[in-house]
């Protein structure tokens, strides 16, 4: 294998990462909520303005950056709840899911008026020291969206499995009438899902704001579909599969474009889905909507 | 309760299907649209108006240059009005938002079509969106005046369209010859362009300048207009071993040149379109040191012909005007001039006919247009250094 394709691999690991990364809170809000969501991306947008506004203040304070997105982003997820999941678990599932598409426009619009359509520079947060790992290439940035990715779905898996509180997610994630009778307060801690989701998300609008050094309104609008694509690789539920389907669409995207343009990127990674969901309906889940 | 709900509902909807109805009749364009009077305050004063509609990205990739149109527009208005209008006439604008979207482009013009009182149309910024127009402008008889539409197939498409921008088969070429072959001295480059109607037109005719020039084509990579990530595509022309990189757009070029910087690739970068921008200095910082831009102006504070322009631009808008911005603002100029020169009615047709043959000296140098609907321009050349803009080369350079 030349330099070249491997170069290209780890371009493609580097931004599978970050379609992972939007990924985790997607399988986190499928499977305890229930419902599909397709506001990921403008969570990210607003997870990235959070931590925009807190580098001015701050003076590129990283982890001041991080908080702020962390907490913003958890009570727009409290919101997001409150608006289109709440009032609809007895409806049919497509009207959360129009529900969610409708508030994605309205936080993508209202950001355009509230902080301007331009984009906004978020440069040197992170020094840019590039690693050399023999012909490997690797960037700083990318190196903390590798090793966030893998710390959240260490921290994501141990929450879910061996915790009381990720026992009550996982319980009413399964069954949520059998939950409120053995005493779940099941609307809390559906809500506590949504925002644990959306909250990985606006921590990772900080991470995407500085790999591309930029934040603007329209940011998460092609992340968000990528990001659902890469959670039904994953069987929609499951936090590690989620990012592992976020790694390979992001590879395989860059493998096709090692070989032909760029224009033709999304025809790589909605074709691999299309042909893994024709072979293998659940995708890398053994049951679709069952948790890993 | 419900029968009522369900009977407000019928009739919510019957209403909303009469005003469709109302819609589609008032949709035949009027035979002949006139320049409006009203009375403005009330007073029984009757005040002659001129409406002119602009359409622009507002949001979106290109969201800078959208909302520079809408502000030069806006001063240039502001302007022509406080010197007393033209021909007696007040000068009105209204200005949407097309995101640069084909197909928003043409609702917006078709909306215009039908209103009236507007009696040209200013915009839009891209190629595409304004070729998505040309058929309309057609059809109802409308002009369609763009500031910045630079595919060289798009002024020629309806006698109604119009282009105040230079135009790219000859812009590109000049581009490979005289920036990359002579200013630059290099023999061989890389190519990235956008691939819509605009970017194609433009790289076309800029490898067709590298031939001429003998200068070889080490890669020629597209991505599409909502790209983030151009890492694959920067590998690829990386691994060409070129040391000159070329790109062919506007909104992108900041995202672009961060993520080549990023990618370690020390290169020499040349980019046709986005004007001398303030917002690839704030977005791009030290990475974008060195960068070359031909353009056909650089408008700053200090130069006493736009000065004025420079100052009331930055005041609506925070940030200094591009060429783009000189151009949307000329745009307005063009129709002013053309309305000047009516003798009689002032409408729709009139003024098509008129701006053929306008020809002034405005904030953007001379303008007349050919028999395309184009004009000519001389382009400069800008490189940035230590954190700003510097002339290394003025009009005339070969």
């Amino acid at each position: 294998m030349d330099g070249y394709l491997i170069s290209q691999i780890v371009n493609g690991l580097c931004l599978g990462l970050i379609y992972a990364l939007i990924a985790l809170g997607v399988a986190v809000i499928i499977g305890i909520v229930g419902f599909a969501t397709f506001t990921q991306g403008e969570i990210v947008m607003i997870g990235a303005y959070s931590s925009y506004y807190v580098f001015l203040w701050s003076g590129n304070n990283l982890i001041y950056g991080m908080i702020a997105s962390f907490m913003i982003t958890w009570i727009i997820g409290m919101i997001l709840y409150k608006v289109c999941y709440a009032k609809f678990f007895d409806s049919p599932e497509y009207i959360s899911l129009i529900c969610t598409i409708g508030f994605s426009m309205l936080l993508k619009n209202l950001a355009q008026i509230i902080f301007g359509a331009e984009k906004k520079p978020m440069l040197n947060i992170i020094e840019n020291k590039i690693y050399h790992l023999g012909i490997i290439e690797l960037s700083r940035v990318q190196l903390m969206v590798f090793i966030t990715v893998i710390v959240m779905v260490i921290i994501l898996s141990l929450l879910f499995t061996r915790t009381s509180w990720g026992l009550k997610l996982k319980a009413v994630s399964q069954n949520r009438e059998a939950a409120a009778l053995v005493g779940i307060n099941v609307d809390k801690t559906a809500m506590i899902g949504n925002c644990i989701g959306c909250a990985i998300a606006g921590a990772a609008g900080t991470l995407i704001g500085i790999y591309y050094q930029s934040a603007y309104a329209t940011m998460g609008a092609t992340l968000s579909m990528k990001a659902f694509t890469s959670a039904t690789l994953g069987g929609l539920t499951s936090v590690p599969l989620a990012a592992l389907g976020g790694i390979l669409i992001g590879v395989t995207e860059n493998i096709g474009i090692a070989f032909s343009s760029a224009s033709f990127r999304d025809i790589f990674s909605f074709g691999f889905l299309i042909i893994m969901l024709i072979f293998k309906p659940t995708g890398f889940g053994r049951k679709r909507g069952a948790r890993a | 309760m419900r029968k009522k709900i369900a009977a407000l509902l019928i009739m919510s909807l019957s209403l909303m299907s009469l005003a469709g109805c109302g819609a589609e009749d008032s949709a035949v364009p009027a035979p002949e649209s006139t320049a409006q009077t009203k009375t403005a305050d009330g007073s029984g004063n009757a005040e002659k108006t001129i409406k002119f509609g602009v359409i622009a990205p507002l949001t979106g990739t290109h969201a800078e240059y959208g909302q520079g149109f809408d502000a030069a527009t806006q001063i240039a208005v502001e302007d022509i009005n406080a010197a007393g209008g033209v021909n007696g006439y007040k000068l009105e604008l209204e200005c949407q938002d097309s995101a640069a979207d084909a197909k928003t482009s043409s609702d917006i013009f078709t909306r215009y079509a039908e209103d009236d009182e507007i009696m040209a149309v200013i915009g839009d910024f891209t190629s595409s969106c304004c070729k998505a127009n040309a058929p309309l402008t057609e059809e109802y008889g409308l002009v369609q005046i763009s500031p910045t539409a630079s595919d060289p197939s798009y002024a020629s498409m309806s006698e109604y369209c119009f282009s105040v921008m230079y135009n790219q088969s000859t812009a590109a070429p000049w581009t490979a010859e005289s920036v990359v072959g002579h200013f630059l001295g290099k023999s061989e480059c890389a190519v990235m362009y956008l691939n819509t109607d605009w970017g194609i037109t433009t790289n076309d005719y800029f490898l067709s300048g590298l031939d001429s020039a003998g200068i070889k084509l080490l890669g020629d990579e597209s991505y599409t207009e909502n790209e983030t990530d151009f890492s694959s595509v920067i590998s690829k022309l990386k691994a060409t071993g070129a040391d000159t990189l070329v790109i062919l757009d506007q909104g992108n070029v900041p995202t672009i040149i961060n993520q080549v910087k990023g990618s370690g690739w020390d290169c020499q970068i040349v980019s046709l379109g986005p004007g001398a921008s303030d917002q690839i200095l704030d977005l791009c910082g030290d990475n974008a040191e060195g960068l070359v831009i031909p353009c056909p102006s650089y408008i700053t504070a200090d130069n006493p012909d736009t000065s004025d322009f420079y100052k009331k631009f930055y005041d609506k808008n925070q940030c200094a005007p591009t060429d783009h911005s000189l151009c949307a603002y000329n745009a307005v100029q063009a129709l002013t001039e053309a309305i000047k020169s009516i003798d009689g009615e002032v409408t729709r047709e009139s003024i098509k006919d008129a701006l053929k043959d306008v020809s002034y000296d405005g904030l953007a140098g001379h303008t007349q247009f050919n028999d395309d609907g184009g004009v000519s321009r001389d382009l400069l050349i800008i490189q940035v250094e230590n954190g700003g803009y510097v002339v290394k080369e003025k009009y005339g350079y070969r």
